[in-house]
């Protein structure tokens, strides 16, 4: 009981981190149509930003203001460097092609891809880098023998926080309801005044800053990055996106905390190397059950 | 002008002549080494070893009633369309035998060469298990220690000397950790069926990953006296700390791939260190009278002593072959061979006696222990 409850608990962590990629991936898809390829480096990309900044001056900002404040700090430059990443991917690689349909669209978010992922390896080398053990908190309880760090709780915490915020601006505030509204029908929510471009670049702020703090606190958690570490990441969301069901943001959370869970537990009961294969026939069986996904909407028909 | 073109005849004859006398005089070796490309700091090394190598025959009076050992040397770039270019080289030069190369990638193509052509080439980086086992090569023959060695070296020293019991493996499914792995488990076997040891764990972590924590916790459950990972750094530097963080208190020991510099940034030194990992010994840490006249007269020469493993078996493989040249003569490649396999009794190298298996593995090679100490260096680990 033990040893599953702490796979529980790592399953949480790492299903964190898919859920908080995979918004992005959703949000995006669900306003634009669009499965951007480039979001895994994105948040490559955050993980490297926070480590420039925490490591800047020999810990500097840490030594400064102490470990949390330090963090706080790092994640702020890194959600705010991430959305603007994510903005000028959209004015340079997809406002142009938008119009010449999805597949060059699909195509130019490889290139986007490809691009972010050898500008983070010529930047910081190809080498792994490591975050410094004094930049992340080092405390961890022990609840009747199940230990759970202080930065396991943080992730887990922050994500839920940060997935909270998300649902309520898109569910409860007037801003929300034209973002609803340009998922809906792009057409005629421009018909209607509501201001498509300003919804998009919202959604290509908010979607890779997200990425970017889950990247951040990747890197905080494992403490070891790499450029190519973004494409794995990726795909594991972009699965937990379909898991769920793409284009609705709550449906996200759960196929990110899911498939999280299933990884850990597939790895911990059946055998890690076999743990792909496990969540991937999950998936399957999933979709052949609900082809929206579990929490996905069906469908309407457009007639 | 016909009168001109005859002196040029007779001076060029006579030069003819006179290097061809001096040919006799000397025995030629071939070199392939990567001189350039992204090992050439290794390729350089073995240059400078084997030159000191054959400095050391010359004065103990040469071969084949004192002849001196001429070297050729040839660049493979470190990669293999060019070294299957100095393989060629080196065969239509004629040399008596060659040391190389360092990659085991690239020595593949240059081995079949050799191979056709009849030439005898001592190998002294490529550590690849394939090289030997997977076709028999007459020629080929290799004084580092073959990638499973070290597996074996492992099973003996966690049994022995570290006395454990329950022993735990880990690997990477990687053709070079799983070689690695499956020898110690291999080599453990005679020590489970008396009794003294136990394989409490046996399996494979994806490489990539970043969270081990399902593994870690069988591995924990598992209650090990010792864990052996014979992968990669990325990958021990997160194993290790995991594993700390989840209880894991046994020794860590990680394979030649498993621990370096590298891997004491990703742990941290405060995971990383008391860390212990097999390799072959560093050519500070040889002491026979033997090895100190080698390592003096490097550094005499070159400021310092080599800072890898690998350039000392390039020095080795001069000795191997001085030997068996002295005892088979520079002709006949098939003796020298022979020789190589069968009457090494008496060759001694830098790294400790010289011998060959039937396959042209080195015999025994001399594996070390060392550990990553309080400052995050890699010493010798002396229980």
């Amino acid at each position: 009981m033990g040893v599953f409850l702490e796979q529980l608990v790592n399953g949480l962590t790492i299903g964190s981190f898919y859920a908080l990629v995979a918004l992005g991936y959703s949000m995006v898809y669900g306003v634009m149509k669009l499965i951007n390829f480039a979001h895994g480096d994105l948040f490559a990309l955050g993980s490297y930003v926070g480590y420039a900044i925490l490591v800047y001056g020999s810990c500097i900002i840490t030594r400064t203001f102490g470990v949390w404040a330090g963090m706080a700090i790092a994640m702020a430059c890194a959600f705010l460097l991430v959305g603007a990443a994510g903005l000028a991917m959209e004015r340079i690689a997809y406002r142009p092609v938008t119009a010449a349909g999805r597949l060059p669209l699909v195509v130019s978010a490889l290139g986007v891809s490809i691009f972010l992922e050898n500008a983070i390896m010529a930047i910081w080398g190809p080498r792994y880098q490591a975050y410094p053990a004094t930049v992340v908190p080092s405390v961890s309880w022990n609840i009747a023998g199940l230990r759970i760090t202080a930065m396991q709780s943080f992730i887990l915490l922050f994500s839920l926080f940060l997935m909270a915020m998300l649902y309520y601006i898109v569910q409860k505030t007037r801003f929300g309801a034209a973002i609803r509204a340009t998922a809906l029908d792009r057409e005629m929510a421009t018909m209607l005044g509501v201001d498509v471009d300003a919804v998009i670049r919202f959604i290509f702020f908010l979607g890779p800053a997200l990425g970017g703090m889950a990247g951040i606190m990747n890197g905080m958690y494992y403490r070891q990055i790499s450029f190519a570490m973004g494409w794995n990441y990726g795909l594991k969301a972009f699965t937990a996106t379909i898991l769920g069901g793409i284009g609705n943001i709550p449906a996200a959370m759960v196929g990110g905390l899911l498939l999280g869970i299933l990884e850990m537990l597939g790895a911990a009961y059946i055998s890690s190397a076999w743990k792909d294969v496990f969540t991937f026939l999950v998936l399957i069986l999933v979709l052949i059950v609900r082809p929206t996904g579990l929490v996905g909407e069906r469908i309407a028909e457009k007639v | 002008m016909k009168r001109f073109s005859m002196a040029f005849l007779a001076v060029f004859v006579f030069f003819a002549m006179s290097s061809a006398a001096g040919a006799a005089e000397a025995v030629k070796i071939g070199l392939q080494a990567p001189i350039t490309g992204q090992w050439a700091y290794e390729g350089q090394m073995a240059r400078q070893s084997v030159e000191v190598a054959l400095q050391m025959i010359a004065e103990e009076g040469g071969i084949l009633g004192g002849k001196e050992i001429e070297l050729v040397v040839a660049d493979d770039a470190s990669n293999p369309k060019d070294s299957a270019l100095a393989a060629q080289r080196l065969v239509s030069q004629k040399v008596a035998a060659v040391i190389g190369t360092y990659g085991s990638s690239v020595n593949e193509p240059a081995a079949d060469i050799y191979e056709q052509n009849k030439m005898v080439d001592i190998a002294y980086g490529s550590t690849a298990v394939k090289l030997t086992m997977a076709k028999e090569r007459k020629y080929f023959f290799r004084t580092c220690g073959r990638d499973d060695a070290q597996g074996q070296f492992f099973a003996q020293y966690a049994v022995e000397v570290m006395g454990a019991k329950r022993i735990a493996i880990m690997h990477d499914n990687t053709t070079f950790a799983k070689g690695v792995a499956e020898e110690a488990k291999n080599a453990l076997k005679p020590y489970i069926e008396v009794g003294k040891a136990e394989l409490v764990y046996y399996d494979a972590i994806a490489p990539g990953e970043k969270d081990f924590s399902p593994s870690i916790t069988k591995l924990r459950e598992a209650k090990p006296d010792v864990w052996y990972f014979t992968g990669y750094y990325p990958e021990a530097g997160l194993l290790v700390r995991q594993g700390r963080d989840a209880g894991v208190t046994c020794p860590f020991v990680g394979g030649n791939a498993a621990i370096n510099s590298d891997f004491v940034k990703i742990a941290g030194l405060e995971y990383a260190k008391g860390s212990l990992l097999t390799q072959e010994p560093m050519p500070s840490d040889l002491d026979t009278p033997k090895s100190k006249r080698f390592l003096e007269l490097y550094r005499s020469k070159h400021g310092d002593i080599p800072s890898s493993p690998w350039p000392v078996y390039a020095a080795d493989a001069a000795f191997a072959l001085a030997w068996a040249i002295d005892k088979a003569g520079p002709a006949d490649s098939d003796a020298i061979a022979s020789v190589l396999r069968n009457q090494m009794e008496g060759c001694t190298g830098v790294t400790g006696a010289i011998a060959f298996t039937e396959r042209g593995d080195r015999k025994g090679v001399p594996y070390k222990m060392y550990v990553v100490d309080g400052e995050g260096n890699i010493v010798l680990y002396k229980p």
